[in-house]
């Protein structure tokens, strides 16, 4: 009985086991339709998100040429190493094994990762651009052996300028900053985008569009296999209306003016007057964009932004000087077309002259006696000019200046242009809150007091002398190729254009071919005389400070010697090629005058399809300084 | 000693299960850790010499009439604690626990054994008395069943030490223990449960146990395995990713997912239809055993089969917990699935002596 009874209770326990069983397996089906119906949308995102990722694949830019074709930018493959921080545990020792690996300081590593450390932790943070060699095999072992699977070695597109020239022109590439970012909807964190030059410019067309590859990574971040992969679009091809030999030619010729001792610094714009097409330019001193191109350390950043010469200055469209005598031009344009004087009309230039009081000096002491208009341009004669200048007045100056480009932007498609001036009543009552002095017209009239001008503006002056009237706007970019062919870029609609009276016209033509091809010794654009191709132009030189300044600043080390320019355009009837080279501090607007003769040469020998000139052993500057004795500087007998 | 009538009688269908679930598990495995590159996976060549030789050992124990084991059932007890002790002072370390005696071709765990000698002495012991165990009854048993509970969680191996207190509760229990008992024992557990949180429990263990509270807090550390293990089972979704076709088992987000995550593999690669099939095997599994226990002609037979019984249904029901990431994670395996020669060898045992117990209700 008691056995029975014993079995019957048994077997009740055994029934709530069996119940109880079944009831936690009830449960854990439901626990698993929960886990993989109802939420498994969710958990199927983070398992993808576990297991792939999306590697950003960097589009090259497009490349650039020159007006023939010649390749001027290019591209080339370079190593970036990074830390990707998603799978790290220990970010710490990540960071120092990798400074030890690469041989950088740890300090270093540490500064960039804190610097973008509130980035998403599966955007990798560049540790070492441009890396060598021998870093990335030194990574990639360590890679292989699974010490550092969070750093990534990745091949990029990498600028490059395979000549360094047109430093200024080209600009260079870097990454973006948060200020870009937000400017620009195409532009993402990490982006490399133009900063400075027609990279920056034309960045929209030369950056092309990044690819993405969608990867299987496993846990431990390492690359499984590639799920698909979007390519890269390169970025759009651009040829440029540079000539790559002109531009080498005026780049030599700054060259040779560096190596004589004479200047650093300076400027050059080449165009085309009939379609404002920039054949060269320049400014000196440059930078190498090659530097830029894969992140600048920022000790070579620092020198160039340290260096008293301002390497990063754009002359050519930022640099503001006062124009000497290359602005008479303008100012007998006025005094013609105003109707105020004719080719013919005649000044007498004793060496000096008085208006309202003062005395104004010729730059000849001696006089020039009794002088025209062609003869005043061929020479310089600073008394002819007062005299134009006082009868015209500050404001029809002004108007002729501006008509031919003079103190207005060119509108060249380059990045920052300044904007020069020349002066007006207008100007004055409203910048200075005073009323013009009739006396101020004089210093005017030969392109002293208030006029500055950079040297763009003084490339479209002498285009527009050249072409007659219509003041073409100075363009880099003559055609687009977006992967079917080249597509001629229209050159932009003049800035102005005005009907100047041929004979008026000629006048100023005559004098200015006289500058350099007068017979007599004294013509000061001789230097540039080309035999057979009418050279234009005219010669400046221009005062940085007063003579009473000189005297005080000259126990400095500061260059004070005048700045030197040569405009001009050729051949005088039918020009095909104006232009303008400045050298600061110069000295003489003849050694522009010298340069541009190389330039000339090589332009037409190109044309003609001659052998081209190679750069002369000598310009044969001119060293003088007149000023010189007016400092406690020696002449250091630089010849 | 086999009679031929007794082929008979053999639970054919819980053999099948039995079958079914190994060859699931082997899948798995192969699943998990076949490379591509090399061919077929050591461990899942391991793993089918193991199930053959669990069925070997299920043949053993089906041969000889259960009474035979339980007769001996001291001795086998004398010997495990002695294979527990030589581990303690000899056993080979591997991830920071000696738990091994290795052998020339399997590394043996003495403590899978010691589920079926503790289950073989306390059948014996309840089997002996008559009628509701007394307390001092309990208290022989407790001892009995905590010198080798002690000895396991010595080495440490917390998760299989724990494993032996449900075959005592469940043995206890079934010999009629009052449940006022019962319910002192419970509240003895949880009342013991802070001060073995203080003393007993290694920083790791605390660890996983208070990430198990909020996985999210330590989700590259401790909970990461949690996290992980969600995501892999509700990544599977309804008809799964297919057969080595799993990227979170295959590409090691989760770890040793061939052994105590074999089942979120399940999960993710058959989804939840195979979720369901491997349930529904246990399921079946458990509830001929324990219509087994019923059918056994005297208590000492049914106490054998709910022993054997209750240290696996334990196992399968928290590894499959742990597996969803619903429970804390724990170095348990899923028996008949997981990666692991002596497992697989003494769950087969143990299966052997419950289908004995079935086969020779009619004998005497």
């Amino acid at each position: 009985m008691a056995l029975l009874e014993d079995r019957r209770k048994a077997g009740l326990r055994l029934s709530v086991l069996q119940y109880l069983i079944t009831i936690v397996f009830s449960a854990l089906v439901v626990s698993f339709w929960v886990l993989q119906v109802v939420e498994h949308a969710k958990f199927e995102e983070m398992a993808e998100n576990n297991h792939q990722r999306t590697l950003a694949l960097r589009a090259p830019r497009g490349l650039v040429f020159d007006r023939d074709g010649r390749v001027l930018v290019e591209n080339r493959h370079s190593y970036s190493i990074s830390i990707v921080r998603e799978h790290t545990t220990d970010l710490n020792r990540t960071v120092r094994l990798l400074a030890a690996v690469l041989g950088v300081d740890e300090s270093y590593v540490r500064d960039v990762v804190d610097r973008h450390r509130h980035e998403p932790s599966y955007r990798p943070i560049t540790i070492v651009q441009d890396a060598t060699l021998a870093q990335v095999a030194a990574v990639t072992a360590r890679r292989l052996d699974f010490e550092l699977p969070e750093v990534r070695v990745e091949e990029v597109p990498t600028r490059r300028y395979p000549d360094t020239m047109a430093a200024h022109l080209f600009g260079y590439v870097g990454e973006v900053n948060d200020t870009q970012v937000a400017e620009h909807d195409n532009l993402k964190s990490g982006d490399i985008a133009g900063q400075a030059g027609i990279e920056k410019v034309y960045n929209a067309l030369l950056m092309g569009e990044d690819g993405a590859k969608r990867v299987v990574v496993n846990s431990v971040g390492r690359e499984i296999r590639t799920l698909e992969e979007d390519e890269p679009t390169e970025g759009k091809r651009l040829q440029l209306t540079i000539d790559y030999d002109l531009q080498k030619a005026t780049e030599d010729g700054f060259k040779a003016a560096d190596e004589a001792g004479l200047t650093k610094a300076g400027a050059a714009v080449v165009l085309d007057p009939n379609n404002g097409d920039v054949l060269a330019f320049a400014s000196e001193p440059a930078y190498d964009p090659n530097a830029f191109a894969a992140g600048i350390d920022r000790t070579a950043w620092a020198s160039l932004n340290t260096d008293s010469l301002r390497p990063l200055q754009d002359r050519a469209v930022q640099g503001r000087y006062s124009p000497g005598s290359t602005f008479k031009m303008a100012v007998a344009l006025a005094g013609l077309e105003e109707g105020v004087i004719t080719p013919d009309f005649r000044v007498h230039c004793n060496g000096h002259a008085n208006f309202y009081g003062r005395q104004f000096a010729c730059w000849n002491t001696r006089g020039h006696g009794s002088i025209d208009l062609r003869h005043a341009i061929e020479q310089s004669c600073d008394v002819f000019f007062y005299t134009v200048a006082n009868m015209v007045g500050i404001d029809k100056i002004n108007k002729w200046a501006t008509l031919l480009g003079l103190g207005v932007l060119s509108g060249i498609d380059l990045p920052n242009e300044l904007q020069g001036l020349v002066p007006s009543t207008e100007w004055k009552r409203e910048k200075m809150h005073d009323k013009w002095y009739a006396g101020e017209t004089i210093s005017v009239g030969i392109g002293q007091g208030a006029v500055s001008v950079t040297p763009v503006s003084m490339a479209v002056y002498m285009a527009t002398l050249a072409n007659g009237g219509t003041r073409v706007t100075p363009h880099l970019l003559k055609a687009v190729d977006e992967g079917d062919g080249w597509k001629p870029v229209p050159p932009p609609p003049p800035q102005s254009r005005i009907d100047i009276d041929p004979d008026k016209l000629q006048a100023i033509r005559d004098g200015l071919w006289m500058v350099v091809n007068a017979n007599e010794s004294g013509a000061t654009g001789g230097r540039a005389r080309l035999v057979g191709y009418d050279v234009a132009g005219k010669t400046g030189s221009a005062q940085v400070i007063s003579n009473q300044g000189r005297i005080a600043a000259g126990r400095t080390t500061k260059d004070l010697r005048d700045n030197a320019w040569f405009v001009f355009f050729a051949p005088r009837d039918k020009p095909e090629i104006a232009g303008v080279v400045f050298l600061e501090h110069g000295i003489h607007g003849s050694n522009a005058a010298a340069l541009t003769r190389h330039i000339l040469d090589t332009f037409f020998a190109k044309k003609e399809k001659r052998p081209l000139p190679p750069p002369p052993p000598d310009f044969h500057f001119n060293f003088s300084d007149p000023y010189a004795h007016l400092t406690a500087r020696p002449a250091e007998g630089r010849n | 000693m086999f009679e031929r009538r007794l082929y008979y009688h053999i639970d054919w269908a819980l053999l099948a299960a039995i079958v079914a679930l190994c060859a699931m598990g082997l899948a798995m495995i192969y699943s998990t850790t076949a490379d591509p590159t090399r061919g077929t996976s050591r461990l899942y060549v391991t793993q089918l010499y193991a199930v053959a030789i669990g069925f070997a050992a299920m043949l053993v124990c089906l041969a000889f009439d259960y009474r035979t084991f339980t007769d001996k059932s001291h001795l086998v007890y004398i010997g495990l604690l002695l294979l527990l002790l030589y581990v303690l002072f000899f056993g080979s370390v591997m991830m920071g626990a000696r738990r091994w005696i290795p052998l020339k071709l399997v590394n043996l765990q003495p403590s899978e054994f010691a589920k079926l000698g503790v289950a073989l002495v306390l059948a014996k012991f309840f089997g002996e008395n008559r009628g509701a165990p007394t307390s001092t009854d309990l208290a022989i048993a407790g001892a009995l069943t905590l010198v080798p509970l002690a000895l396991i969680a010595k080495e440490p191996d917390l998760g299989t030490a724990v494993t032996l207190i449900p075959v005592y509760m469940a043995v206890a229990y079934l010999a009629g223990m009052r449940m006022r008992i019962l319910g002192i024992l419970c509240v003895c557990f949880v009342l013991a449960a802070p001060v073995a949180w203080k003393f007993g429990l290694k920083d790791y263990q605390k660890a996983r146990i208070s990430t198990f509270l909020d996985p999210s807090a330590d989700a590259k550390g401790a909970g990461y395995q949690q996290i992980q293990a969600r995501i892999t089972v509700g990544s599977g979704g309804l008809s799964g990713k297919g057969f080595r076709k799993g990227t979170q088992g295959q590409l090691r987000f989760l770890p040793v997912a061939h052994n105590d995550f074999i089942f979120s593999v399940l999960a993710e690669e058959q989804g939840f239809a195979g979720v369901l099939v491997a349930l529904g095997l246990y399921l079946f599994v458990i509830l001929r055993a324990l219509e087994a226990a019923r059918l056994a002609k005297d208590r000492l037979g049914s106490y054998l089969v709910l022993g054997v019984l209750a240290s696996f249904t334990f196992q399968v029901i928290y590894n499959i917990t742990m597996s969803a990431g619903l429970a804390p994670v724990k170095g348990l395996t899923l028996p008949l699935m997981s990666y692991g020669g002596s497992s697989m060898i003494a769950t087969l045992a143990g299966f052997g002596l419950v289908l004995n117990v079935r086969m020779r209700r009619f004998t005497n």
